[in-house]
């Protein structure tokens, strides 16, 4: 099965520019499994993709700033406690 | 950090992965933009809870004035506005492709829930006119307890009266037997899954208020 969204041997104006580099892939058969589920249900994987790329950024931007609140109250504690000894 | 947090960064990893993967019926119109249920609604019903947090502060301020519930408090309406502007953001988006245009004043869903926006973007006006933490205090809490009033009237009561494109108009609910029972199977993890991220955020967001206090006095 071939679909749109692998590279098929048509030259538009486009990618005639680039053809000796797209020749390599022919049809989706040939691609990687990995390449064959993100082009499958009319691209949906790779919203998915850029989707999880966003949150996982995000996620390790919130645990970051939550560790770094986390040492900041480790230090007021360990001053208030030099304090009063 | 606490385990919980842990939990909510895989519970929205996975939401976000089964929102994308699973089947959804055919809808006319909306097609794959059904998926944005998982998205667009719970930034609402998020918000909701965030002010409904801020309005319990907002009355344990009053009854005790302590200001750490005036600290809680501002976070929690900070967070909330923050969601309901993601809500009205997506919404915008979503009518574009669905409705033909980004805004429009004959929708008053949307245009009274820019006004509920409008009403806690005033609350840090307010809060900054004050140089007074405990003048800012009372004042801001009395305020706030007076504007979370007025949101079931702005956002559901009202826009439940009148004929509107949006979901849950002319006296019906939002989810009726319309909307697909798989679409269900991700929404309500997906309103949980986003709950909890905003109260991770409130917590990160109160304990360096807390240091800041602390260090400043």
């Amino acid at each position: 099965m071939s679909n749109k969204f692998t590279q098929e041997p048509t030259r538009s104006a486009v990618d005639t520019l680039y053809a000796d580099r797209w020749d390599g892939v022919e049809g989706a058969e040939q691609a990687s499994a990995f390449i064959q589920f993100m082009a499958s249900n009319d691209l949906i994987y790779v919203v998915l993709g850029v989707s999880l790329i966003i949150w996982f950024v995000l996620l390790f931007f919130m645990i970051r700033v939550d560790r770094k609140v986390a040492r900041l109250e480790e230090t007021l504690k360990e001053n208030q406690s030099t304090e009063e000894a | 950090m606490k385990p919980w947090k842990y939990i909510v960064a895989v519970w929205m990893t996975v939401v976000i992965i089964a929102g994308f993967s699973i089947k959804i019926p055919e809808i006319a119109i909306l097609e794959q933009t059904a998926r944005n249920l998982f998205l667009h609604v719970p930034m609402w019903f998020t918000m909701m809870v965030a002010f409904t947090m801020a309005f319990y502060y907002s009355v344990r301020y009053l009854n005790d004035e302590e200001i750490k519930w005036d600290r809680k408090a501002e976070t929690a309406t900070a967070i909330g506005l923050v969601f309901g502007i993601c809500g009205l953001l997506t919404g915008s988006l979503w009518a574009r492709f669905t409705w033909g245009t980004w805004w429009t004043f004959a929708e008053p869903r949307m245009n009274l829930s820019a006004l509920a926006m409008l009403i806690f973007v005033a609350y840090f006006i307010l809060r900054s006119a004050f140089n007074d933490a405990e003048k800012r205090a009372k004042i801001s809490a009395v305020y706030n307890i007076f504007g979370i009033t007025t949101i079931p009237f702005l956002l559901y009561i009202i826009p439940r009266q009148l004929p509107s494109l949006h979901p849950g108009a002319d006296g019906n609910p939002a989810f009726s037997d319309m909307t697909a029972p798989e679409l269900r199977l991700i929404f309500y993890p997906a309103v949980i899954g986003f709950i909890g991220l905003a109260v991770w955020m409130m917590d990160i967001v109160n304990r360096y208020k807390k240091v800041k206090f602390i260090s400043e006095s």
